[in-house]
């Protein structure tokens, strides 16, 4: 038997592709719109991975360091190191901010950290780890620097001596690492106004400028511009002991808060990108039902043109349900080409956003489904129509 | 009458009570196979209602009607003697309209093998069959055309192959002539009548056209629902 609707495809396949291609753009949003998501979800992981620790230990009662403001002594990592099971605990800041090239700026989240600690940059695509305690960074190559290029961090400037990649905020700002006492300079120190302000104040003081006590408001001054926060303190668990039970005892002993790895992903995951993920949500329903109504209105407007055709062909004896599978097939065609044509277009168009887009196959094989259901439902319209012909309007009168 | 058309007492009456509208009242007509009759009858006069009821598309209100020798419909016995309506106009009728409908997406050899596999059969006899009628009817050097490659006289003739394409007892002609000039029309005309007689169908021309009225040796004039039977001239085709 003679395929009717592959004849028909044939017959026009130019009106066809042409549609499929619309569609298929159309699909190709829809599934760059999921693999916003999921890149959104990788980065928090890639996030977590890259800092290469167990548990974060953060302020109390906050949800720090990625999802809320933190701020902790950055002394507190010894008496960590000293609980059982602690394998290593270290410094880390994180701030996002505007770094300066040249004339251009980039915004970027300034990680402070410690070499050969937990929160170093676990490998390079260029160039070297930093060597010098001062002014020296490693970026994400995001960022758009280059070895050697210069750039400016508050009122410091920093060679760029090494390139890591796929180390971004849970915002997609890639990452610029640089030594823990210039970030927390950087991060915490007032300006030179502010500072010359504060002095003022302090000698104006006279409980801190007494005279007869030398050397006290040079103290106070001294202790004034000297700033002793981090962020978060990293934790590697030692063999033999598990993440949860070191980071209940730092909840019980240190008071603060302790989040193991699950806790954490759940924070980013859950609660930071979580209105972002509905939006996204939002934005897939929406894209269904207008894919849905583009399909069910061209195979409609394509069924309505083959009325005449339509009556013929039950006129002389074809049955419906071929003539309903020709419609149906035809629906299913115009989806896989526009599946095709967007899983092609997503895959060339994603690397080209300035946010991580992440295409998993399960999600083009979920989409693919959802594609050819959305096809059947639309065609029914047109199957409804074409049933409904009599074919009695093949004869004239 | 065993084979052909044979119509007793056909009635068909559209609508109820005070509206009720009898598009045709008590019709009779017999068609011998082999035999090519005209319809004539001005505009509602019921010639169209009469094709579709013989088309097994609209149901008659009464009457007998016989196809091919087999009795397809009786008021008496309670209405069509087949359920299966679409494979009755598959089987036993051909249908030939004002304009060709071919169907666009098929080329001219699956337009006329397209029945045939319908109905069940092999597509290689199928298109054996198709290319059996083409070559009768003089476009089987158009056999892989598309419908919208032909002329309107060639078009007409791939229809006229697809209505024989099954071997049916009985082809119905929607004033097959209507969109051609006189010569087309006669040739389509001299067509007929060489198919009729070739494969014993019993064709029923509907037309208005006056140029080929005088062809048909027996002709029906339909007024106001009801036949009369008129000798024709039967005028040879030249």
């Amino acid at each position: 038997m003679i395929s009717l609707a592959g004849r028909d495809i044939l017959h026009s396949w130019g009106k066809f592709v042409l549609t499929g291609i619309g569609l298929g753009l159309l699909i190709g949003a829809t599934l760059t719109m999921a693999g916003v998501y999921r890149g959104m979800v990788d980065d928090a992981q890639v996030l977590l991975t890259n800092s290469g620790a167990d548990i974060w230990v953060v302020q109390k009662d906050t949800q720090g360091p990625y999802a809320e403001a933190s701020n902790i002594r950055d002394d507190v990592y010894r008496s960590v190191l000293g609980l059982p099971g602690v394998a290593q605990a270290a410094n880390v800041t994180y701030l996002t901010m505007q770094v300066l090239h040249g004339a251009r700026e980039s915004r970027s989240m300034v990680v402070g950290f410690e070499p050969g600690q937990p929160g170093e940059p676990t490998y390079l695509v260029a160039g070297r780890r930093l060597l010098r305690g001062h002014y020296e960074a490693i970026a994400d190559v995001k960022a758009g620097f280059r070895l050697g290029e210069r750039i400016r961090i508050r009122r410091h400037d920093y060679e760029v001596v090494g390139l890591t990649q796929r180390t971004v905020s849970s915002g997609g700002d890639p990452m610029v690492f640089i030594p823990l006492k210039d970030a927390q300079e950087a991060q915490f120190l007032k300006d030179n106004d502010a500072i010359i302000a504060d002095r003022a104040r302090t000698a104006a003081n006279p409980s801190l400028n007494r005279p007869g006590v030398p050397g006290l408001l040079d103290a106070v001054n001294a202790a004034q511009t000297v700033n002793h926060s981090v962020n978060a303190v990293l934790v590697k668990v030692g063999a033999g002991s598990t993440a949860e039970s070191v980071a209940q005892e730092i909840r019980r002993w240190k008071h603060l808060q302790a989040y193991t790895r699950v806790q954490m992903e759940e924070i980013l995951v859950a609660k930071l990108i979580a209105t972002s993920a509905k939006q996204i949500a939002m934005f897939l329903a929406i894209l269904t039902v207008v894919s849905a109504a583009i399909v069910a209105f061209i195979i409609y407007t394509m069924t309505l043109g083959k009325i005449r055709e339509i009556a013929v062909l039950k006129l002389i004896g074809t049955r419906n349900r071929s003539i309903a599978g020709m419609i149906l097939q035809q629906a299913l065609g115009l989806g896989l080409i526009g599946f095709i044509v967007g899983k092609i277009a997503a895959t060339l168009w994603a690397p080209a956003f300035p946010k991580y887009v992440l295409l998993e196959s399960g999600d083009a094989l979920r989409a693919f489904v959802v594609v050819m259901l959305v096809c059947t439902l639309a065609s029914t319209l047109a199957i409804r129509a074409a049933l409904k012909v009599d074919p009695a309007e093949a004869i004239g009168g | 009458m065993d084979a052909g058309i044979h119509i007793e007492g056909l009635s068909k009456r559209y609508g109820a009570g005070d509206t009720a509208v009898d598009a045709l009242k008590e019709v009779n007509m017999s068609i011998a196979p082999g035999e090519v009759v005209g319809l004539v009858g001005p505009s509602g006069s019921g010639k169209t209602t009469l094709l579709k009821c013989l088309g097994a598309v609209i149901e008659p209100t009464r009457g007998r009607m016989t196809l091919g020798g087999e009795v397809i419909y009786d008021s008496e016995q309670g209405g069509w003697k087949t359920k299966d309506l679409r494979a009755l106009r598959r089987d036993r009728i051909g249908f030939i309209f004002q304009a060709p409908y071919l169907i666009p997406f098929l080329d001219v050899t699956d337009n006329v093998a397209l029945l045939p596999m319908l109905a069940g059969r092999a597509n290689g006899v199928s298109r054996a069959r198709a290319q059996e009628l083409l070559q009768a009817l003089d476009v089987a050097h158009r056999a892989k055309a598309q419908p919208s490659e032909l002329s309107g006289g060639e078009q007409q003739r791939v229809s006229i192959a697809r209505a024989l394409a099954n071997q049916p007892p009985v082809i119905l002609a929607d004033e097959p002539t209507a969109p051609l000039d006189s010569q087309r029309a006669l040739a389509v005309m001299r067509i007929l009548n060489q198919m009729a007689s070739q494969y014993q169908t019993a064709i029923i021309v509907v037309t208005h056209d006056e140029k080929i009225i005088p062809i048909f040796k027996r002709i029906y004039h339909i007024r106001d629902g009801r036949t009369v039977e008129e000798a024709g001239e039967g005028r040879q085709i030249s």
